[in-house]
């Protein structure tokens, strides 16, 4: 016969947890003695003080093989990426001429993007560099001997400066300026010893039309050699570093795109280049092991502008 | 006339009716089998199934038969008749018991076990995607990936599982297909030989002796036949059969044969044959509706399918509650619902051991072949860990315990019991063959013998030969044949002259012999039968050859003999024989059998031989092995208390030492009602008893003797039997052959058919075949069962142990917001990919210490995964893997730039793909494929931190108490190709397939691969001293603690 399934009525299970919770007969919580629950208590704290223990010294083990000044492995930093500012949600830079309040932020985020650009706040931290040639900056035998980085003054970026602008970059007259940067990776020597150039054109023919001509700031998108390397966050007493571009107003028309290429060739020194990411949020997932030093690596950027 | 055949035999249910009401005489008590009693689900009132018979065809003289059926005697049917018949009715055979179709098999298997949470966990993929999808046309298609990727898990394992299972019942259909069984029919006034299943109703058919009966047949003209209904109603003496109407009740009357009985013998006269029309075919027949009706008794939960449903539930419950726990966490920490929706499958992926049900299909299979190679056939596959719980087996006693053939045990002369061999090949008779008496007791053994060897087995040995006689006869001629050589050859040369078989009325058996003496011209009359009734003819006795006139004392000897050698449950019988003197009975003397014109009294008693159906020689010992297993050994069987008893005690089932009240009682020479019960272990019990027993007496009976003996049962008390059993909690393994066994082998835990003797529905009823019908394999059995349930206990803990290492780094993500340390699909790549070969490495572990050593394991107290099994694994070694996995994942983050420190909270930065700039902790810029790479990178270095501290897992799972050492590193050598599968896949999927972005692995560098040694070292030592504190402290806090 089926062994019988006992019901047990509502009052039976109340019953029967509230033994289990606290049993008087036996002076057990929750099926264990106070003696049980003790050791149990001590047994975690012990093992678990321990794997503490454990975990700590496994991690400062770790953490000596590791450099305060330059990371130990930079294969996934072998082309540094681009970005824009002002940096948006989604890297749509959205500006209606008409309506002030759609444009303002941007403004704002470049006044205090642009700020520690200043000329005088350069001349203060940084140094003057001559041009056309990387600044290293070798230790001489001293250890972790602080860097600094090249001077770059805001008024090199012309009308996009900012400095006097009633137009506010451009932004009240629909000619927007788009600032772009490059990422800053440790040691990284860019161009080969060779002048750089960002180029930007639309994305599509359609909006390379709408868009009409670039102005680049400085002229033809240069990056200087001189702004590399870069030594890292400790050394480098300055913040502060890197190019910044703009790029100038074009035609406007709903919806361009437009699309930046980095300097290149890029790739000096640190071996072959492998992926890219670009300040459009796309990937762009380049494995090409043949990619040498001659191959212009394409970035890309969006600038989105919509109506007057 | 079709409708009048189905109408034939009614089937009602009555829920009222009282089993015992139905026992009016005591010949109805036999046929109680056929009245199975099922449980319907809902009330747990048993029913009774009452089976009423209509039949009326053995009231019927052959005329009206012939009427009712359309046929002819003589001619039989016409061809045509017989195939409309055959059109109308179907053919002759059972239908299989319906098979659960293949497509609910399958779609179980779809949503069997963890299936329900993956599938979950695939349809919230879908719905996060279909979100996605909404809000950006664009979006990636990772999460309908994902979704299609566990899926796709589910359905592959399913297939699997499907697959195995499949195949395991495939052995059993190649086993069940038989020869078909031919019929010899008269039809169109010729004999035919068709195969059975085309027999219609009102076919004429003829049977020899030795042919299985193909129908439901009313006998019309037969002589001396005798059937074999033992699988039938479980009478195992053969019964006569007659052309006459002996009965009302159709089971009861001689002139109706059953399909599948078998009948035995027939005389010679009048052609050797018996005639019959077949009155019923197929299903109709009532082993059809016995074999039909079986299939109604419910077909209980395995155990271990009780356990693994157990342990999915466990798990769930952690999947379900973790993760939804997290899930509010998640939206209450302001994280998007689609985000935590995200999240939750994360969590359900990691909980869930996605290939444990097909490792634990895997290991069962496994088993199950290893266990058809030792003779047990496993028909599903969790009937293989079944008998390694099993706490009571009830066995059958004839075939299985014994060797199912009698034997001579032992023989008396000169007033001496001999024992005589009776192991499987007789070989080693040492009894003293030198006594004058000997040569003639055995010269009236082979001449009073009507048996004969079936042509053409020279070359077999004489205790396989296939003998055509009776079961007595049969042992009478063996016996001879081993000792004295040819006996045909010694018949041919003392020729017969004359003959009375042995008939019930007169009890003995008589030849009268010319000798091969050619000196002698006496003839020699030769008899056996029944000891009192041939001691009563005798005026002398034959002691050491020589004739002494039988007096009080030697008649006396004579019965103290008789009386033990009955009492040793063995059938005795007599031998006298008597020289006629040559001039009353010259050589020409006629000799007339029903005159009796030859003396029959003042014969010469010349000795007694008894025999017996002998315990297998392997039984003993597989009994004690049980005794020792803890496993309670209950003989249930139809024979009589006296012989039940008598092979109990030879085979260890009544140890030496018990006794019975009975034997007590015997013993103080007091009344067996002032026996202290207490005192007794053993107790017999016959049928009559057990009708009378409350099913309270019942269990107090099964609880309180050890060593217990229903004999005289009929196979409705095999039911009670069981169903008391499994009162007590236990698991209970039937074994039986009869069609009658199978409702009880239905209602066991694990129901064994003979293979050899057993009837087709037993073997359908049963969950395990026996294919020698060898009770020792039944103790292989066990023993295979209970290895692989604590291998799976091993596997389950290896298996479950990586789930906190995989499920940590999500909590860990959602809390403190580490970019994602292990992704959803490489975890998929852990438990379906590097961890199978280990898992299923583990079943082949040996057992740590003997298992048939201890008791079977409590149905609802020792489970597969334990609270200690759990915790263990989680808290302790998963835990320790998920910081080692940590350790790993850190390490290359570190080195790649962003130290610990900075990692907390980055997670929105670093998901963000707009966000091409994120700061590391050297001020240097990263693009978001640059920190996908990164991240993936630390997928993999995760992945392989959980693979290198799985190897020491695995080693420590091995054992659960005793050291490694004491174990054998080396002695599990498929343990090192699942460590060599794990250290490759993981390999491969690094190094050959890193460059799939789909998969999300890549390149590690060769260090990383030893980050996580020192924890895998620490894992085995801590497990190590957990091992060896439970060895140095059993029972202490520890122990009931630590071991699982």
């Amino acid at each position: 016969m089926v062994i019988q399934k006992e019901k047990k009525s509502c009052g039976q299970v109340v019953e029967e947890w509230k033994e289990f919770v606290w049993n008087p007969r036996t002076h057990q919580f929750m099926g264990r003695t106070g003696t049980s629950w003790a050791f149990i208590l001590l047994f975690y704290l012990v093992f678990y003080g321990f794997l503490t223990a454990m975990f700590t010294l496994t991690m400062w083990v770790m953490l000596q093989t590791v450099s305060d000044h330059t990371p130990k492995y930079q294969d996934r930093l072998a082309t540094p990426g681009l970005m824009i500012r002002p940096k948006t949600e989604n890297l749509d830079v959205i500006v209606n001429v008409s309506d002030a309040e759609s444009w303002d932020q941007h403004v704002q985020k470049l006044n205090k993007f642009l700020e520690p650009y200043n000329d005088s706040i350069q001349a203060q931290k940084n140094d003057v560099c001559r041009p056309g040639r990387y600044y290293e900056q070798p230790d001489n035998g001293v250890l972790n001997y602080p860097k600094r980085a090249c001077q770059f003054n805001r008024t090199q970026l012309g009308d996009c400066s900012g400095i006097g602008d009633p137009t506010h970059y451009g932004y009240s007259t629909g000619q927007p300026c788009v600032f772009i940067k490059m990422n800053r990776v440790i040691n990284f020597y860019a161009g080969a010893n060779q002048s750089m150039n960002v180029t930007c054109v639309g994305k599509r023919d359609e909006d390379a039309e709408n868009l009409g001509n670039f102005v680049m700031f400085p002229a033809n998108g240069s990056i200087d050699l001189m702004y590399f390397p870069y030594y890292g966050k400790k050394f480098h007493v300055s913040a502060v570093g890197g190019p910044v571009r703009w790029l100038p107003p074009g035609e406007q028309g709903p919806g361009e795109e437009a699309e930046c290429q980095g300097p290149g060739p890029l790739l000096s020194s640190s071996g072959p280049g492998e992926l890219h990411a670009a300040p459009g949020g796309r990937e762009v997932p380049e494995r090409d092991p043949q990619c040498g030093g001659e191959r212009r690596m394409p970035y890309q950027c969006r600038q989105h502008r919509h109506g007057r | 006339m079709g409708q009048k055949t189905l109408e034939i035999y009614s089937v009602e249910l009555s829920g009222t009716k009282d089993i015992d009401q139905t026992d009016k005489g005591d010949g109805k008590e036999k046929y109680r089998g056929l009245k199975n009693c099922f449980e319907p689900k809902k009330n747990h009132q048993r029913e009774e199934l009452k089976k009423e018979l209509d039949l009326d065809d053995h009231k019927l003289s052959i005329k009206e038969l012939e009427e009712k059926y359309g046929t002819n005697f003589i001619t039989g049917l016409s061809s045509t008749q017989a195939a409309e018949l055959l059109a109308q009715n179907g053919p002759n055979a059972l239908t299989p018991p319906k098979e659960t179709p293949e497509i609910i098999k399958f779609l179980k298997q779809m949503v069997g076990g963890f299936s329900i949470l993956l599938w979950i966990g695939a349809i919230l993929c879908w719905i996060a995607y279909g979100i996605q999808y909404s809000m950006n046309k664009s979006s990636s298609l990772d999460n309908a990936y994902l979704g299609c990727v566990l899926a796709l898990v589910v359905i592959l394992t399913g297939i699997f599982a499907y697959y195995q299972e499949a195949k395991s019942t495939n052995i059993m259909a190649t086993f069940n297909k038989m020869i078909p069984q031919q019929a010899l029919v008269i039809r169109d006034s010729e004999k035919k030989t068709i195969p059975a299943e085309q027999l219609v109703v009102g076919d004429i058919v003829e049977i020899k002796g030795g042919d299985r009966i193909p129908a439901d047949i009313r006998l019309l003209s037969v002589q001396g036949c005798k059937v074999d209904n033992s699988s039938l109603t479980g009478e195992s003496e053969p019964q006569a059969r007659s052309s006459e109407f002996t009965h009302d009740n159709a089971l009861e009357t001689k002139n109706i044969g059953f399909y599948s009985t078998t009948c035995l013998e027939v005389s010679a006269s009048p052609a050797g044959t018996a005639t019959g029309m077949v009155i019923n075919t197929g299903d109709r027949t009532i082993i059809g509706q016995i074999a039909s009706l079986a299939s109604g008794v419910g077909n209980e939960k395995t155990p271990i399918a009780i356990e693994i449903e157990h342990f999915v539930h466990i798990v769930g419950g952690v999947a379900i509650s973790i993760g939804i726990l997290f899930f509010i966490i998640a939206v209450s920490l302001k994280y998007h619902v689609l985000d935590s929706i995200i999240f939750l499958i994360g969590i359900i992926v990691a909980n869930v051991p996605e290939g444990l049900l097909a490792t634990v299909t895997v290991t069962l299979s496994l088993t199950a072949k290893r266990m058809a190679k030792k003779n047990c056939l496993v028909k599903n596959l969790e009937a293989v860990e079944t008998l390694g719980s099993t706490s009571i087996i009830c066995s059958d006693k004839t075939g299985t315990l014994t060797q199912n053939r009698m034997t001579v045990a032992h023989l008396w002369f000169d007033n001496q019991i001999f024992i005589a061999d009776t192991s499987e090949d007789h070989s080693n008779q040492v009894f003293d063959q030198s006594s004058g008496t000997w040569a003639s007791l055995s010269k009236i053994i082979t001449l009073c013998n009507r048996a004969e060897f079936s042509p053409g087995q020279e070359n077999i040995p004489i205790m396989k030969r296939v003998v055509v006689g009776d079961a007595s006869e049969t042992a009478l001629l063996k016996f001879s044949e081993v000792i004295l050589g040819d006996v045909m050859e010694i018949r041919k040369r003392n020729h017969k002259v004359a003959e009375i078989p042995f008939n019930s009325t007169n009890k003995f058996q008589l030849s009268i012999h010319k000798t091969d003496d050619p000196n002698d011209k006496r003839f020699l009359m030769v008899m056996k039968g029944a000891p009192e009734r041939i001691l009563e003819k005798c005026s002398t006795i034959m002691v050491n050859g020589q004739e002494q006139p039988l007096d009080e004392t030697t008649a006396a000897a004579f019965h103290t003999a008789y009386m033990e050698l009955g009492g040793l449950g063995e059938r005795v019988l007599g031998f006298c024989h008597l020289y006629l003197p040559a001039d009353e009975f010259p050589e020409s003397y006629s000799f007339d059998v029903d005159t009796m014109n030859f003396p029959m009294s003042n014969l010469c008693f010349v000795g007694l031989l008894s025999m017996i159906d002998p315990p297998r020689s392997t039984v003993p010992d597989a009994v004690t092995k049980c005794r020792s297993a803890g496993i309670k050994v209950i003989m249930v069987t139809g024979d009589h208390p006296i012989t039940a008893k008598a092979i109990a005690k030879s085979v260890g089932i009544i140890s030496a030492n018990s006794e019975t009240v009975e034997d007590i009682a015997k013993r103080l020479h007091i009344a067996v009602e002032q026996v202290n019960k207490r005192d007794a272990k053993a107790a017999v019990v016959t049928g009559t008893e057990l009708k009378d027993m409350s099913p309270e007496q019942l269990d107090e009976l099964l609880t309180n003797y050890s060593e217990i003996v229903f004999a005289r049962t009929s196979p409705q008390q095999k039911l009670i039997i069981v169903e008391g059993c499994q009162r007590q909690n236990a698991v209970v393994a039937v074994t039986g052959d009869g069609v009658n066994d199978s409702p009880a082998l239905k209602k066991a835990d694990i129901g064994i058919a003979m293979g050899i003797a057993g009837s087709d529905a037993a073997k359908n009823a049963a969950d395990m075949v026996l294919l020698d019908d060898n009770f020792a394999s039944i103790v292989t059995g066990v023993e295979e069962g209970r290895l692989i349930f604590d291998n799976l206990k091993k596997t389950i803990a290896y298996t479950l142990t990586k789930n906190i290492a995989e499920l940590c780094p999500f909590l860990i993500y959602i809390i403190v917001g580490l970019p994602l340390p292990i992704g959803t699909i490489t975890i998929l790549f852990i438990d379906l990919g590097t961890d199978i070969i280990p898992s299923i490495a583990l079943a082949y572990e040996k057992a740590e210490s003997d298992i048939m050593n201890r008791k079977p394991r409590h149905k609802k107290k020792d489970r597969l995964v334990n609270q200690q099994l759990a915790i263990y694994s989680y808290l302790h070694i998963g835990l320790m893997q998920a910081v080692g996995a940590f350790v790993v994942y850190l390490t290359v983050y570190a080195q790649e730039g962003f130290q610990p420190g900075i990692l907390a909270n980055l997670r929105v930065e670093w998901e963000n793909d707009n966000v091409n700039d994120l700061e590391d902790s050297y001020g240097q810029q990263w693009t978001s494929y640059q920190r996908k790479y990164l991240e993936w990178t630390g997928y993999t270095a995760f992945f392989v931190g959980i693979m290198v501290q799985q190897i020491a897992d695995l080693l420590i799972r091995k054992t659960r108490r005793n050291s490694i050492f004491q174990q054998g590193f080396f002695r599990n050598k498929v343990i090192w190709l699942g460590i060599a599968s794990q250290i490759i896949i993981a390999l491969i999927l690094s190094y050959g397939l890193g460059s799939v972005t789909a998969l999300n692995f890549t390149m590690l560098r060769p260090q990383y691969w030893f980050v996580a040694v020192p924890y895998a070292i620490l894992i085995w030592v801590y497990d190590e001293v957990r091992k060896l504190f439970i060895r140095l402290y059993p029972g202490s806090w520890w122990d009931k603690n630590m071991y699982y």
